[in-house]
């Protein structure tokens, strides 16, 4: 069967079809000496040589900064405006099969209790096209959370890398066929050998079921452990702002005492002020308590309320980590 | 080196002079180190020294680490640069000289960002610091290890960061600030810069303080615009230089300009530089009649 290929050269015609039909396109490019996920414009702006992005694309489905209201106090009251929003099509390219995983955890989040239509109609919109790990580091253990480069949940399209710089490409969902089907002109068969994946080896001595089930014990809660391996954490938050599966915001109030706008903004749970109470306790009141936090939410509270996954190895923690503190060493010793 | 260390260490503990040894230690992979707290003389083989060691572990004797103040009196593994922070913390009254036993390290300069390490410390993975160190032999310590270093630094400081401040000042006010703001704009709200400085150790930072908000939580121009210039007023004759904030940064916005210009602007006001003498008060905190009055006008 013949492979369905995107050609390098047709790449910014791809892009020029996106925005053509009034979308936006998402893709790693340099930017301040590294590479992120940004808005480009032509295919000169795509990075080419790149392990993953330093940010997630979380950005361009739950973005950092959203109005999600607006406010004026007037003699008769309060006038408060809902926010409508009316999402662009956008296209990520050049997503990683460990972030494109990540979208699960995210909708299974946003359309938990309440359906977030700020998260789920941008998703909606979106299309994500993951190129398949060539290369990786040592920060890379998609494998030892039971995923791989050959993964392709939350993958609309999958592509993989070929000899000579093209894509094979295959489309996994229904909106991954609409999406080639709309942009056909850009895309031609032909057959094509697919570049070596890059495959990260699992970490040994780290068991996924062994961590859970010494989580869900309370009595380990408390286990001075957690101080001991994460007491060097300084609370910047970097890890939860670059993590794809992090999502926790604030809703803040910003403008005059008379009109301003209520704002949703990234939050992390690595910031005193996150369950600060207003009587001035707080429980969570050493930092290690506040990355137990985000471990337990990653390997305890998420599979076991969602069946998504809540970590997915990409790894940008600790590359981003100024003390360089690794998840995967915590997850070893949580695995004895 | 990293012998003589391990064995100060181990006798620091074993005689109790010490409770605590903050100090670098491998990674898992034995690629990057990473900040340790030795308690027992047994684990002292973990301690290293390299030029991997960035970090800037003073930052550990603020008051923000209440669990690792609770340990007993510390010792540090520091280098010149870190104990110039130590010393604006003496100065400070945050640290009493007497609580804390300084483990000098000479160094011979450090990678950037620990990234950049492919095996050997070249010039070009160096930062401008580095180059330009005056405390590579230790200047005030308990205890010094390592080979006395001969290295003399530039008489006028260079360097990457001397460049582009230069190229800064010599554009016009409109441009610089279109420079900043472009900068700024990339900024998420993390305060990664504020949790890895050393000198950031106010218990309640301006932003948090919400009734009323004094700084936008929002990452948007006047938000970022206005969290940037409060952080770099604030360490206005304080800042060492460390580089510590500009290597936290998950954006790269480049901190290191912005505090060395405050530490020139500060050097040609009151010709002071901080971090090298624990008995000196920083000038932003003591009232001199000798202080300059030419910028009132």
């Amino acid at each position: 069967m013949a492979d369905k290929l995107l050609k390098k050269e047709n790449l910014g015609k791809l892009i020029e079809s996106v925005l053509g039909k009034g979308g936006r396109f998402i893709a790693p490019s340099t930017d301040a000496r590294q590479v992120v996920f940004k808005a480009v414009a032509k295919a000169e702006d795509l990075a080419s040589d790149y392990i993953l992005a330093r940010n997630s694309y979380k950005e361009f489905l739950f973005p950092q900064t959203e109005v999600v209201a607006e406010f004026t106090v007037g003699k008769d009251g309060v006038d408060l405006r809902g926010t409508d929003v009316n999402p662009k099509d956008t296209v990520i390219f050049g997503s990683r099969p460990c972030e494109a995983a990540s979208l699960s955890a995210l909708r299974a989040v946003f359309t938990w209790d309440f359906i977030d239509e700020f998260y789920t109609k941008r998703e909606d919109k979106t299309v994500v096209l993951t190129v398949a790990c060539t290369k990786g580091d040592e920060a890379c253990f998609c494998t030892t959370v039971g995923l791989s480069p050959e993964t392709k949940d939350g993958s609309d399209v999958y592509l993989k890398e070929t000899e000579s710089g093209d894509y094979i490409i295959e489309a996994v969902t229904d909106k991954g066929k609409a999406f080639v089907e709309k942009h056909a002109a850009v895309f031609e068969d032909g057959s094509a050998t697919a570049k070596p994946l890059f495959i990260p080896a699992k970490i040994e001595g780290i068991d996924l079921d062994k961590i859970k089930e010494r989580l869900a014990k309370t009595e380990n809660y408390a286990d001075p452990v957690w101080g001991e391996l994460t007491k060097k954490c300084i609370g910047c938050g970097a890890c939860t702002f670059v993590c794809p599966t992090c999502h926790c915001f604030d809703i803040t109030d910003e403008g005059t005492a008379f009109e301003g706008e209520r704002r949703k903004n990234w939050d992390s749970c690595q910031y005193e002020n996150f369950t600060l109470h207003a009587s001035g306790h707080n429980p969570r009141d050493f930092q290690h308590k506040r990355w137990r936090n985000r471990f337990m939410c990653k390997f305890n509270y998420y599979p076991n309320k969602f069946s998504s996954k809540g970590c997915v190895g990409c790894g940008r923690c600790i590359r981003v980590c100024p003390v360089r503190l690794d998840i995967t060493e915590v997850m070893e010793a949580m695995s004895k | 080196m990293e012998n003589t260390l391990r064995q100060k260490a181990k006798e620091l503990l074993e005689s109790g002079e010490v409770k605590v040894v903050i100090g670098y230690r491998w990674n898992r992979t034995r690629t990057r180190t990473t900040p340790v707290f030795i308690t027992k003389p047994e684990d002292t083989d973990q301690l290293i020294f390299n030029p991997l060691c960035v970090n800037n572990l003073s930052l550990y004797l603020t008051r923000k680490f209440k669990d690792i103040q609770a340990l007993g009196k510390p010792a540090i593994v520091a280098k010149g640069c870190d104990i110039k922070n130590i010393v604006v913390l003496i100065t400070e009254a945050q640290v009493k000289r007497e609580d804390v036993f300084i483990i000098g390290m000479v160094c011979n300069g450090m990678v950037y960002k620990q990234e950049l390490w492919k095996g050997e410390l070249t010039p070009q993975i160096m930062p401008t610091k580095c180059h330009n160190c005056d405390v590579r032999n230790p200047h005030v310590a308990d205890f010094v290890i390592g080979e006395r270093s001969t290295f003399t630094p530039p008489e006028k400081p260079e360097g990457m960061v001397f460049d582009k401040i230069k190229a800064l000042d010599s554009k016009d006010p409109s441009e610089r600030w279109a420079f900043w703001i472009n900068e700024f704009s990339r900024c998420i709200k993390c305060y990664a810069c504020r949790q890895v400085c050393s000198l950031c150790f106010c218990e309640r930072c301006i932003t948090e303080k919400n009734m009323p908000q004094w700084i936008e939580t929002s990452a948007h121009p006047r938000g970022n615009l206005s969290w940037n210039l409060t952080r770099a007023m604030h360490l206005v004759g304080r800042c060492t230089f460390c580089g510590e904030c500009e290597r936290a940064c998950p954006v790269n916005i480049p901190l290191n300009l912005i505090n060395q210009k405050m530490i020139q602007v500060v050097g040609e006001a009151f010709d002071f530089k901080s971090g090298y003498d624990e008995k000196v008060h920083p000038p932003m905190i003591v009232f001199s009649p000798d202080d300059k009055e030419n910028f009132i006008k």
